[in-house]
């Protein structure tokens, strides 16, 4: 485990944000995130626009998409990136409340990497979180132009 | 039309009809007379015999009849030899049976013509009336069409936005639960000391209450999907499906001493993941409710109903049920034991019974408090569906 890639959650409401950030802190995986409140801010970041003009040029190593999003939705997110030349490559997670069938079709026909479902419970919250962290951020090779952290 | 009907329509009074026969027949004689004063000779018969003919047409066969014999007399009367008298000499007789004779054959040439014309009236009438009744019984059918159209988009409507509800349920319930627990948690986690053990307590039944909210909308929501998702049928082997569940629920009986018993079970036709959902759920309830009994005893097995419909039962020796109450096991969140007694969240059985309704099948139990449960569902033999689906497009 010699590097930490950068981790991008699409999330809207800051609960979840501070849950998702809290599981990741607890097994030392939440240094490199870029947390973006809605599916617009999402897109600005990975083309670097407005507040992102200035950010470094690689792409995350991951991105945890929620569904239920403002102004442009987790779908409409996911469709952008995957006809982009650019950002197709991202793996791309998709980290919601519900698992509603027509939501896993539409994801899966858009080519989304992996479903996550999250749980109630706090102790299965963490340890999804923690599991897509690990794989994510350090087990997975992403594509080449990820960003990455050496620690 | 109207004009031919108009023409053709019958005069119905009898004093008018035979009014009609006397006056025409006066007519016509007038006419004879009048034109004998202007030196035209033998027209009266012709005249005489058309009129019968107009008699007969428009007055029917009574008046025509009355129409010959008046004309015949008068005929006689006034312009046969000797005139004003009603003799009949013995060299006219021909000639006046001549007249009669043509008379009744005008009247009855006109009386088969109007017999032929009323036929065709009544004829075309009929077809008019089936028309209309046609028409009528089409416009119904368009109007029942129209509705059950209408009914059908209400449906859809309906359908919808049941989707989107419980689309937002699954979406947007959750998501309130989940802070409230994972909240909890943190604060139980970064307060331990600071919490007495009251504080730990509720924080403990917030956690509880609030796993069991997330349970009750899992549960509620999968209910929900039992209706939505289209089932993909094929044939499933009952014994193999039961022996599968039975080793998977093996693990969940804590060490729980259970004595199985799976008779012989058919093969029947249905979606395998739901009849599995049936299965479970009925052999779950039979392992929880039989958990105080050392050991407890669960028995599967099936009844050859009738021709087309097999029975299978799930029997188990737990705390069983008040018959009473039997019409309360299949209601959603309907529970008949109190949930420090049995854990769950009461939707188990409305699931079997939804699942089981879906199949063509139908659902009942029989019990007594302390003697055991036994449920039965029923569900269509595989051969016959097996038809059905070759005839299906």
């Amino acid at each position: 485990m010699s590097e930490l890639r950068r981790i991008l959650i699409v999330e809207d409401d800051p609960r979840d944000v501070e849950l998702t950030l809290t599981a990741l802190d607890e097994h030392k995986l939440a240094n490199e995130v870029v947390i973006t409140r809605d599916g617009k801010e999402a897109l600005d970041y990975l083309y670097c626009r407005e507040q992102f003009a200035s950010r470094p040029e690689e792409n995350p190593a991951v991105i945890l998409l929620d569904l239920k999003l403002p102004k442009v939705d987790g779908l409409e997110v996911l469709q952008q990136i995957r006809s982009d030349e650019r950002l197709k490559m991202i793996p791309v997670v998709v980290l919601t409340s519900s698992h509603e069938e027509k939501d896993l079709l539409a994801t899966y026909q858009l080519g989304v990497n992996a479903y996550v479902v999250k749980p109630v419970d706090f102790h299965e919250f963490v340890n999804a979180v923690k599991e897509l962290g690990m794989f994510w951020a350090i087990i997975n090779q992403p594509p080449p132009g990820s960003a990455k952290k050496v620690l | 039309m109207a004009y031919w009907s108009d023409q053709f329509q019958r005069v119905q009074s009898p004093i008018l009809r035979y009014g009609f026969a006397i006056a025409s027949v006066a007519v016509a004689v007038a006419i004879g007379l009048a034109l004998r004063a202007y030196q035209f000779r033998d027209v009266e018969l012709p005249v005489l015999a058309l009129v019968i003919g107009l008699v007969t047409w428009y007055a029917g066969i009574g008046p025509a009849v009355l129409a010959v014999l008046l004309s015949t007399t008068a005929f006689d009367y006034l312009f046969v030899e000797p005139l004003y008298t009603l003799y009949v000499s013995a060299s006219d007789l021909p000639y006046f049976l001549v007249f009669v004779l043509a008379a009744v054959i005008v009247a009855t040439f006109s009386a088969v013509r109007r017999r032929i014309e009323d036929n065709l009236r009544h004829a075309r009438d009929r077809l008019q009336i089936e028309l209309e009744q046609r028409q009528e019984h089409e416009a119904k059918i368009r109007k029942l069409n129209q509705e059950l159209n209408l009914r059908a988009a209400e449906l859809a409507v309906a359908n919808k936005e049941l989707e989107a509800f419980a689309y937002s349920v699954s979406h947007d319930l959750r998501a309130p639960l989940r802070h409230l627990v994972g909240y909890s948690e943190l604060l139980q986690k970064h307060a331990p000391n600071s919490l007495d053990d009251k504080s730990q307590r509720y924080i403990q039944t917030i956690l509880e209450s609030g796993k069991r909210m997330g349970n009750l909308i899992d549960d509620l929501l999968a209910f929900s999907r039992i209706g939505r998702t289209e089932s993909r049928t094929t044939a499933v082997d009952l014994q193999q499906l039961v022996k599968e569940v039975v080793s998977e629920i093996g693990p969940q009986t804590k060490g729980q001493d259970i004595s199985w018993k799976i008779g012989a079970l058919p093969v029947c036709y249905g979606d395998r993941s739901l009849l599995k959902l049936v299965v479970v759920n009925l052999l779950s309830n039979a392992v929880k409710f039989s958990g105080t009994r050392r050991p407890a005893k669960i028995e599967i097995g099936s009844v050859d109903g009738n021709e087309d419909k097999f029975e299978i039962f799930v029997r188990d020796n737990g705390v069983g049920f008040d018959m009473q109450y039997v019409n309360k096991l299949f209601g959603v969140f309907q529970r008949l034991h109190r949930a420090d007694e049995f854990e769950g969240t009461g939707i188990g059985l409305a699931t079997v019974q939804r699942i089981v309704h879906r199949h063509g099948g139908m659902v009942r139990a029989e019990g007594a408090v302390d003697q055991g449960a036994t449920f039965y569902f029923s569900l269509p033999k595989a051969e016959l569906p097996a038809k059905r689906t070759a005839n299906a497009p």
